[in-house]
């Protein structure tokens, strides 16, 4: 047998011209076809699983090595080859046309990739993509899921989620693959969270996620929306109705700057201007009758993911913009890929400077925003970054629209449940992910304050597990006795 | 989906809905409110119950024809139709409590977000003046509220031609401002109450203010989800950025700050103008084709 030949290079994944993607909402990464998969699939060294990093690497543990050889070893059979990597991607994920857009692969699965020795690292988000759209674009999902579905013995137990986002969903995905009677209680109008009101459009379309839901109901999930817990109904009340209880309620509160005219007209939490234009589709205005207002000069606060992800809306409703952050460039907590993309469309980027006042106009409406410039120590903070400190000089910069992307803290709807124990905000658990309340588990931004998806994914398997064990433990003692 | 089991036009453009919603029903409290969305394309606005049955689990919601989702609403949406989305009920309860005499004043459809907390402060054995500030054919619940509080009284004008809403507002002001200080001076009330467009009940505040009253009022500036996700709805009080969704709706007028909340409530009003114009064309587009 010859010795498979190493391709040092990635097969890049098209993607849409800079300069005409400003003007439309579409998504940016085009993704792979079959034949550029396969070419991509074929670099994988295959490490066996116990070793490959990438299974390590990655917080839903998904068979990585195994997937892609599904995809090399049907070649003359796309679809056969599609399903059988789905088949195993589905053990763990159930949202992967999801992940394959909005991981962190470079930080995860793709991190110690053997293959990053030699030459480029797999691009396994991408190649998780692919499966998750070639499988929906083909129907293959609806046939795997037919045979998937009979086979799940059902148990009576009933768990209650709370919050139908990253979390929720994948918590939901991993029960109801085990059989248990899920209902999810989300409090918008429509299931996803950050997913459906967060990220834009031109990263994640909406239809993509809406068919990961189909696949969640299609196992017997029931999403109930309009549902706020602790006010429609108290986590007291799940409790008694239900055998467990999951809290992936997100990080729901915007924190905004403490500093003279925030509520000047024009400014947004990222939360309100990302959820008008993504979940309240405003950039279709007046067709969808939820408005958004940009001007011309946008200033957006903040660096990291949700940072870029307002900078690079802002941009296609027709702004200059510029990303103003406290801290330097190595500080940035974006992804790479996203601070690139928001370059490639003419984002700018301005380092060491943090507000100290909005400035208004006659109307209350924001014309520029006052900084101080910052310098940095050597000294680093906790995380990891360096220290910065003021110089006592300050910068005004003109801007009509101005975009808080400073993050955000738990929702205080929930985290305020009598008994519930709370730390800075957010839900204390034990290393299963139980909150002092027995039965009652939480993961996700809940309990992070503010993380990543995949994080949030993570814990939501986790969280799975974890009351799947709970829920045995307490069945048989209930045979028992 | 919420199901509409009665339409009724209460008033000139005042359209009450009685909607099955049995989780709203269930728990909702004088002075909370939902979030509405009725059609696909549609925004969320928030309404308030103004009556409900528990156990039918019915709410009912009173909109004033204004801008596209109300016109929309009422050209679209008829007994037996379904409303997608109600969510809540939100924002906190009105605090129930002896104040002793009470003078609750609602502006135009403001009054019906008095209703339910004014019969309840009732109940609990205050003595309720409830002050109704209208244009004389948009007065609505009059009935309901005189067998609900001690007093009811409706200072009404008519429309003059040519009026638009910026000359109706104006003259609710004057006429407002002028009966809650007769009313002050008459009744001596021991709290205040409000519910209407910010600008009204800041000039009504700066009545009672000169009489040391405490007073309370329901704000609505702009809102998107109304769980405290997105912060549209923020406005200073006593100097703290409060969220009118999750902290609210009622605040200490004392410590609000007015004027930005005036600044805020108006922020889309050309946007809003043009999304009625846009649905009025197509109206008029389908009526001709007809």
């Amino acid at each position: 047998m010859m010795a498979r030949k190493l391709i040092r290079e990635r097969i890049p994944t098209p993607e849409q011209d800079p300069k005409e993607r400003i003007f439309n909402f579409n998504e940016v990464n085009l993704g792979y076809t079959f034949e550029l998969a396969q070419k991509e699939a074929e670099r994988c060294l295959q490490c066996p699983y116990d070793y490959a990093p990438c299974i390590k690497g990655c917080p839903v543990h998904i068979d990585i090595p195994g997937f892609i050889k599904k995809l090399r070893e049907y070649r003359e059979d796309p679809d056969k080859a599609v399903k059988e990597a789905l088949r195993i991607i589905w053990a763990c994920n159930t949202l992967p046309a999801t992940t394959g857009r909005v991981c962190p692969q470079e930080d995860q699965c793709e991190m110690n990739c053997v293959m990053g020795k030699v030459g480029d690292k797999i691009n396994i988000g991408k190649l998780e993509r692919f499966v998750a759209d070639y499988a929906r674009e083909k129907g293959i999902d609806d046939e795997l899921l037919s045979e998937i579905v009979p086979k799940i013995e059902r148990k009576s137990q009933k768990v209650a989620i709370i919050g139908a986002g990253p979390a929720g969903l994948t918590a939901v995905g991993e029960l109801a693959k085990m059989g248990y009677k899920v209902t999810i209680f989300e409090a918008l109008h429509e299931a996803g969270g950050v997913l459906m009101y967060g990220i834009p459009e031109f990263r994640l379309p909406k239809a993509v996620v809406k068919k990961e839901l189909e696949t969640l109901r299609r196992l017997g999930v029931e999403i109930k929306t309009d549902h706020i817990v602790g006010r429609t109904v108290t986590l007291e009340e799940l409790l008694e109705e239900y055998d467990a209880v999951f809290i992936g309620s997100g990080a729901g509160t915007p924190r905004f700057i403490n500093a003279p005219g925030v509520n000047l007209n024009g400014i947004y939490s990222a939360n309100e201007f990302l959820t008008r234009v993504n979940l309240m589709r405003a950039y279709k205005f007046p067709e969808y009758e939820t408005p958004v207002k940009v001007g011309k000069k946008a200033i957006v606060i903040g660096a990291g993911n949700t940072a870029m992800d307002a900078a690079r809306t802002a941009r296609r409703l027709g702004a200059e913009v510029i990303v103003a952050y406290r801290r330097g460039e190595e500080d940035v907590s974006a992804r790479e890929e996203e601070v690139e993309h928001a370059k490639e469309e003419g984002v700018k980027f301005e380092f060491f400077l943090n507000p100290v006042e909005f400035i208004g106009d006659e109307n209350g409406r924001v014309k520029a925003v006052r900084f101080e410039k910052m310098k940095p120590l050597e000294e680093r903070d906790s995380r990891g970054k360096r220290k910065i400190v003021g110089t006592g000089e300050y910068v005004t910069l003109e801007a009509d629209t101005v975009v808080i992307a400073i993050g955000k803290t738990a929702n205080k709807l929930i985290a305020s449940t009598p008994g519930l124990e709370v730390n800075k905000g957010v839900i204390k658990v034990d290393e299963n992910l139980m909150t002092s309340i027995e039965g009652v588990f939480a993961g996700g931004d809940a309990i992070r304050g503010e993380a990543t998806v995949i994080l949030a994914m993570g814990d939501g398997r986790k969280a799975a597990k974890a009351i799947h064990e709970y829920l045995t433990k307490k069945r048989e003692e209930q045979e028992s006795a | 989906m919420y199901k509409i089991l009665e339409k009724k036009e209460l008033a000139m453009n005042e359209i009450m809905y009685k909607i099955h919603a049995p989780h709203i029903a269930k728990k909702v409290q004088p002075g909370q409110f939902v979030i509405m969305r009725a059609f696909e394309n549609g925004e969320r606005i928030p309404l308030t119950p103004v009556t409900w049955d528990r156990e039918e689990g019915w709410i009912t919601l009173i909109t004033f024809i204004r801008g596209r989702t109300t016109l929309r609403m009422n050209m679209e949406l008829n007994e037996g139709d379904y409303i997608l989305n109600i969510a809540g009920p939100l924002g906190n309860p009105a605090p129930m409590k002896k104040f002793g005499k009470i003078l609750a004043v609602g502006l135009i459809t403001g009054i019906v977000e008095v209703f339910p907390i004014a019969r309840a402060w009732q109940e609990l054995g205050n003595e309720v003046i409830t002050l109704h500030v209208s244009p004389n054919p948009m007065v609505l619940l009059r009935e309901e509220f005189e067998s609900a509080v001690s007093k009811h009284i409706v200072e009404g004008f008519d429309l003059k031609e040519g009026w638009g809403m910026d000359e109706i507002t104006q003259e609710l002001v004057k006429r407002g401002v002028k009966k809650v200080k007769e009313l002050i001076e008459e009744e001596k009330p021991d709290f205040v109450f409000t519910v209407g467009p910010a600008g009204g009940q800041k000039m009504i505040f700066n009545i009672v203010k000169e009489y040391g009253i405490p007073m309370e009022s329901d704000l609505h500036p702009i809102m998107v989800d109304g769980t405290g996700m997105c912060g549209a709805c923020r406005v200073h009080v006593g100097g703290e950025v409060k969220f009118a969704c999750i902290d609210g709706p009622g605040f200490d007028a004392y410590k609000v700050d007015w004027d930005e909340l005036i600044h805020r409530s108006g922020f889309y009003s050309d946007k809003e103008k043009l999304a009625l114009e846009v649905y009025l064309k197509n109206l008029q587009a389908q009526g001709g084709a007809q």
